[in-house]
């Protein structure tokens, strides 16, 4: 009974995967439209587009950007975060202008991004930029403004300057916040890119799906879905465990699994 | 040697109203004194003991030490507070090297040394835990240990004892007067509890509340080292507790008067 629980508790991803895949072939079967093929189907095309090395480049030249817009973006965003949680001045400044960037969508603006600076691969990268910076700076905010004040002055007496308290106990305090922010900010590069590439269509994994939609091949189409979606389970599950690693001092001992890490 | 000399502090509350939390405060603490500061809630004495820490700059008058004016925190006056105040993402043996280690003690040296703390503390065997998986009055042992690792001259304690069950603040009291004889560090130590104050200390400092003054400074000339079984059934013991309690309710009957 007990190994019954552990298996289908370990089993359990996989098997709502199997069955979202079945409710998906069987509303194909019943459906029955051109636009709307099987999972089968769509699973077929897949080794098509991975065995395509034009794909490949298309989608190596996407994650290139989105690995550069996310760094980027994670190395500005920490410490600005950091800072603003730390100083009421920092926080006064940024507040308004984060607050009247926040509910825009980063690639609504990503025509007046073109006219700028072109439809190349510095536009794109820029508002994967813009995408993942939000959420970042505001988790490290919000972890930067909970660190205790006393964990601050116990630094203070031991010696540690205003900087090397910053470093050395603002930034691994608040690292758990922190790290909860990059988490969406990962998913919301991989959704930023390909939107980028949907209106500036050039290269990239979003330019193969669009132009599969254009050309009416829809088992592409939602091929490219299927690799674009299990690119973010896997950079989340790789990001959960790396994000496990470095924080398990303040994790709960029984916590659920809610990743496939 | 601690001074302070007319020390106030006025904080500006929520509504822009100024609050005089010290009136006027001067104090002077011997090398190797066991001082505690007694008080009721909002009297003060945390903001007074902060003030000696170098954590909060007073609004008026100056505190000195060893003869220099207080001007910031400094590793000769180590502080444990009541909230603990632990790394949590370093385990019980990195909190307590983590003093020696910036004030540039060889890596193999802060470690013998800490894990003589730990063990010193009751805490041999935890080394590797961290601070989330310790009880309140273990977390507060590994604060002590963290402080007595840098060699403060000072300690200075924000009612450290204050979030324990009774059991395990009973023990901690004892446990640290066993470490205080030893080498008899200067300790300024806030509390709301006559006993805990009158059991650990030299002399005891009696505040009023808001704005905190010192109402009276009571000498605790019972004999050390102190055992508190022995001390429990002393008249002596037992009329400074009750002497001290009286002289704390005139405070509150002041402040229902005013």
């Amino acid at each position: 009974m007990m190994l019954l629980r552990a298996v289908v508790t370990r089993l359990a991803p996989l098997l709502a995967c199997l069955g979202l895949l079945g409710i998906w072939q069987v509303a194909a079967l019943i459906l029955d439209t051109d636009s709307f093929p099987t999972a089968l189907d769509a699973i077929r095309a897949i080794p098509a587009i991975l065995g395509d090395k034009e794909s490949l480049i298309n989608i190596l030249a996407s994650l290139r950007r989105m690995a550069i817009g996310f760094g980027l973006a994670v190395m500005v965003s920490i410490p600005l975060g950091l800072m603003m949680g730390r100083s009421r001045g920092v926080a006064a400044f940024f507040n308004p202008l984060l607050m009247i960037i926040y509910p825009v969508p980063k690639a609504a603006l990503m025509p007046i991004i073109m006219l700028w600076l072109g439809v190349g691969d510095v536009s794109k990268t820029l508002v994967i930029f813009l995408g993942v910076s939000l959420p970042v700076i505001y988790h490290s905010f919000e972890g930067g403004k909970a660190v205790e004040e006393k964990m601050l002055w116990s630094g203070a007496a031991m010696g540690l300057s205003a900087a090397q308290r910053m470093i050395r106990i603002v930034l691994p305090a608040a690292l758990p916040e922190i790290l909860t922010g990059c988490r969406t900010g990962l998913v919301l590069a991989l959704i930023t890119m390909v939107t980028s590439e949907m209106i500036a269509r050039q290269s990239g994994a979003g330019n193969i799906l669009f132009n599969a939609l254009d050309m009416g091949q829809y088992d592409t189409v939602f091929a490219m879905i299927i690799i674009i979606g299990a690119m973010g389970i896997g950079l989340d599950a790789a990001f959960e465990k790396m994000r496990g690693r470095l924080v398990k001092w303040s994790e709960p001992r029984f916590d659920l699994p809610l990743s496939f890490s | 040697m601690i001074e302070i000399d007319r020390v106030s502090q006025v904080f500006q509350t929520a509504g822009r109203q100024s609050h005089l939390a010290l009136s006027q405060i001067s104090l002077t603490i011997e090398d190797g004194a066991f001082v505690s500061i007694l008080g009721p809630s909002g009297c003060g004495k945390s903001t007074l003991l902060y003030i000696v820490g170098g954590f909060v700059k007073p609004t008026d008058g100056v505190a000195k030490m060893r003869g220099k004016a207080i001007t910031g925190p400094g590793p000769d006056r180590g502080p444990v507070f009541q909230e603990f105040a632990l790394f949590p993402w370093k385990s019980v043996l990195g909190n307590v090297m983590y003093g020696p280690r910036q004030q540039g003690v060889k890596h193999a040296e802060a470690e013998a040394q800490s894990r003589r703390l730990i063990e010193m503390v009751g805490l041999k065997g935890f080394e590797d835990f961290y601070p989330k998986e310790l009880s309140g009055g273990m977390k507060q042992r590994v604060a002590l240990a963290r402080t007595l690792a840098y060699h403060p001259a000072v300690l200075l304690m924000d009612e450290p004892f204050g979030a324990l069950d009774a059991h395990t603040r009973t023990r901690l009291q004892n446990d640290l007067l066993n470490i205080w004889e030893r080498d008899r560090k200067t300790v300024l130590f806030v509390t709301h509890s006559v006993e805990e104050a009158v059991y650990l200390s030299d002399k005891v400092v009696v505040m009023t509340r808001s704005p905190g003054r010192i109402k009276e400074i009571v000498d605790i000339d019972l004999p050390r080292p102190r055992r508190r079984a022995e001390l429990l059934l002393d008249s002596r013991y037992q009329k400074l507790v009750v002497d001290i309690e009286r002289m704390i309710d005139d405070t509150s009957e002041d402040e229902l008067r005013t």
